[in-house]
């Protein structure tokens, strides 16, 4: 398997004597392209320290880092180069925003990169809207809140357009709504191409949202692969400092009073009620859609309405069309469903096929909406 | 104690501040045209002797802030100038009640050791070094208020400062907020926790303030060096959106004004004479 990037026995000390501790003790990991990877450990686990590995701001005290099976040279030049390739979106925003202005802050990676002003600027334009912070442009940085400044920190890493997106705790400090649509707008990054990698100790986020997981403790690393395996062994989880997820939990425990086997593993809240939904269930037939351009949704008023993407959701507060699922819809609508209510499910037009298939993917865990 | 540290609304005082200078009108004024002006004004201020001149540029001066914010003054600032009008008024007090003792005296008087001795001079002079203070505050206050910290260091990159000083003037600006607002968290916490309960408590309260404050300002450049780095930095701040640029239509304001106020205040020396209206010398 190609590694877009791989830490190959790599050890890391903050101090330069002998005797100061091991932040990473001989890791060795690696990061499969396209594939949605995260770091999980708890506060202290090494996990900031090996990303700043992966773009070349830390270089190991032992071991050797890769990117795309290159060894990674340390020249300044070459380091540009990865740094464009790699992006870190760091944990405080407040470390990460050093301009006056939004608009500032966001053109700093490009014009590091020496774009032309015209690239810049779509750019800015472009990632500005994606994190929904267009009205924002020209305020001053000083003036936002946690929240906004986490979205500005993020439209400054997009204006990258790095292959590989590293994130630092993405959702902490900010309110689950805020969370899901920095989350949503993860998704259709890795959906658009781009690599994702997120470090978190949110073991519910990490468990329903990762394809690979990587755990570290005390700066070693103690396991890699599928999250279920690892979950699966308590004392592991235990001595890692982290929890069982909930829904892993739940799933465990049911069918542990049912008497069979736990696998396949349901992720989310909807898989979970797919896997135990009775046959004689009604569930309710969940309509997928492209936004329209202009946004103009017939609104009959007896279907759940969901919206997925920024665009949609762009078009849907521009258009003051109503919505009753506003945040991870694709979730809301299956469990709408699910109680035998239809739905529809509004979306950006390139995503329309993928949401289609997660719904239909229901269906691996027991009974699904039907999708039209 | 720490209470008068954020406004009603919660927003600090600082953040308002700035927040003035980004909503002014005059905000998309070239700041180094502005700068040009206000510093021609303020030199031609005090070139002539004519109170005219300096009723002037007090009008001019208040007129630009007028229009620049609305007369939109935050509580602070409006408290700092304030201050700083009475303290002029006591300075030019002072002035005038050191007269000249070989010329005739309009008013004179003792007070414990002081020997008051005003003459027509002295306090023509203290009006005119008053409305020549009061006025050049009200010039600067409408740059200050119309120009932000980052688009004056973009006049100063015009006028060829080095980028190392107008980045540092830049990054001071960005890490300010940053470490004041950690500085108003720290004393709400030491507030909450009874640190200003009497005034020995409170200086050792506000000491460890100080200090946490350096610390945190240690660590914060740490992890800003590492951000720099994530975020392709390459030795210098690149700037996107430039300010206007200062061209030949600024300096051409800048010469009439100059030169308008000056002519004035030629033919107007000695127009007003503040001593005959008040005491009829």
């Amino acid at each position: 398997m190609e590694y877009i990037l791989e830490a190959r026995d790599v050890s890391h000390r903050y101090g330069r004597g002998e005797d100061s501790p091991y932040s990473l003790h001989h890791v060795s990991v690696g990061i499969r392209e396209g594939v949605r990877t995260v770091i999980l450990g708890a506060n202290g686990a090494g996990k900031s320290t090996l990303f700043y590995h992966f773009n070349g701001v830390y270089r190991p005290s032992e071991g050797e880092m890769f990117y795309r099976d290159i060894p990674m040279s340390y020249e300044r030049e070459h380091l540009y180069q990865l740094r464009e390739d790699v992006a870190v979106v760091v944990q405080n925003p407040d470390e990460q925003i050093f301009s006056s202005t939004v608009e500032e802050d966001v053109a700093f990676g490009p014009m590091n990169m020496n774009l032309h002003p015209d690239i810049v600027e779509g750019r800015i334009r472009d990632s500005l809207f994606k994190v929904g912070m267009e009205e924002y442009r020209y305020r001053p940085t000083t003036q936002l809140s946690y929240g906004q400044k986490k979205r500005v920190a993020i439209a400054g890493a997009l204006a990258m357009e790095p292959k590989v997106l590293i994130l630092d705790e993405p959702t902490a400090g900010l309110d689950p709504q805020m969370s899901q649509e920095v989350m949503e707008l993860v998704d259709q990054m890795c959906l658009a191409g781009t690599t994702v990698v997120i470090s978190t100790h949110d073991v519910d986020l990490a468990y329903s949202w990762a394809e690979e997981i990587h755990v570290l403790r005390m700066g070693r690393l103690v396991y890699s692969g599928p999250p279920e395996p690892f979950f699966g062994d308590r004392d592991a989880v235990s001595l890692a400092g982290l929890t069982v997820p909930h829904t892993f939990s739940v799933n465990r425990s049911v069918e542990g009073i049912r008497g069979r086997s736990e696998s396949p593993y349901p992720r989310t809240e909807s898989q979970l009620l797919a896997k135990m939904s009775p046959p004689e269930a009604r569930f309710g037939r969940i309509s997928v859609r492209a936004v329209p351009e202009d946004g103009a949704v017939p609104d009959d008023g007896g279907e759940l309405v969901g919206i997925y993407g920024f665009r949609t959701r762009r078009l849907f507060d521009e258009t003051g069309s109503r919505a009753d699922v506003y945040f991870d819809a694709i979730e809301g609508c299956c469990l709408g469903a699910m109680q035998g209510r239809d739905a529809v499910l509004y979306c950006d037009p390139e995503l329309v096929d993928v949401v289609r298939e997660r719904i239909r993917g229901l269906s691996a865990f027991g009974r699904a909406p039907e999708v039209v | 104690m720490g209470g008068g540290r954020t406004s009603d609304s919660g927003t600090s005082e600082h953040i308002r501040m700035d927040a003035l200078a980004y909503s002014s009108r005059m905000l998309i004024w070239a700041p180094l045209g502005k700068l040009i002006l206000v510093i021609a004004v303020l030199v031609v201020n005090v070139m002539t002797d004519s109170v005219i001149t300096a009723f002037a540029v007090l009008a001019l001066g208040l007129a630009l802030m007028a229009y620049s914010t609305n007369m939109r003054i935050p509580f602070m600032l409006g408290v700092a100038i304030a201050e700083a009008l009475l303290i002029l008024i006591v300075a030019c007090g002072i002035i005038s009640i050191n007269g000249d003792h070989s010329q005739p005296c309009i008013w004179s008087a003792d007070f414990l050791w002081l020997d008051f001795y005003m003459t027509a001079d002295s306090f023509n002079q203290a009006w005119l070094v008053l409305l020549r203070s009061v006025a050049g505050i009200t010039m600067m206050m409408a740059f200050a208020t119309s120009t932000p910290i980052p688009h004056l260091a973009q006049a100063l990159r015009q006028i060829r400062i080095p980028d190392e000083i107008c980045e540092i003037v830049v990054l001071i600006y960005r890490y300010a907020f940053l470490l004041l607002e950690r500085m108003d968290t720290m004393w709400s916490a030491a507030g909450s926790r009874l640190g200003f309960s009497g005034i020995r408590r409170s200086i050792s309260t506000v000491a460890s303030i100080a200090v946490g404050i350096f610390t945190s300002s240690m660590n914060l450049a740490d992890k800003a060096q590492v951000s720099l780095e994530c975020r392709g930095y390459r030795g210098y701040f690149p700037i996107y959106n430039r300010p206007q640029r200062a061209g030949i239509g600024w300096i051409s304001v800048a010469v009439i004004a100059f030169a308008l106020l000056y002519i004035l205040g030629i033919h107007t020396e000695g127009v007003v004479d503040f001593a005959g209206l008040a005491f009829g010398a």
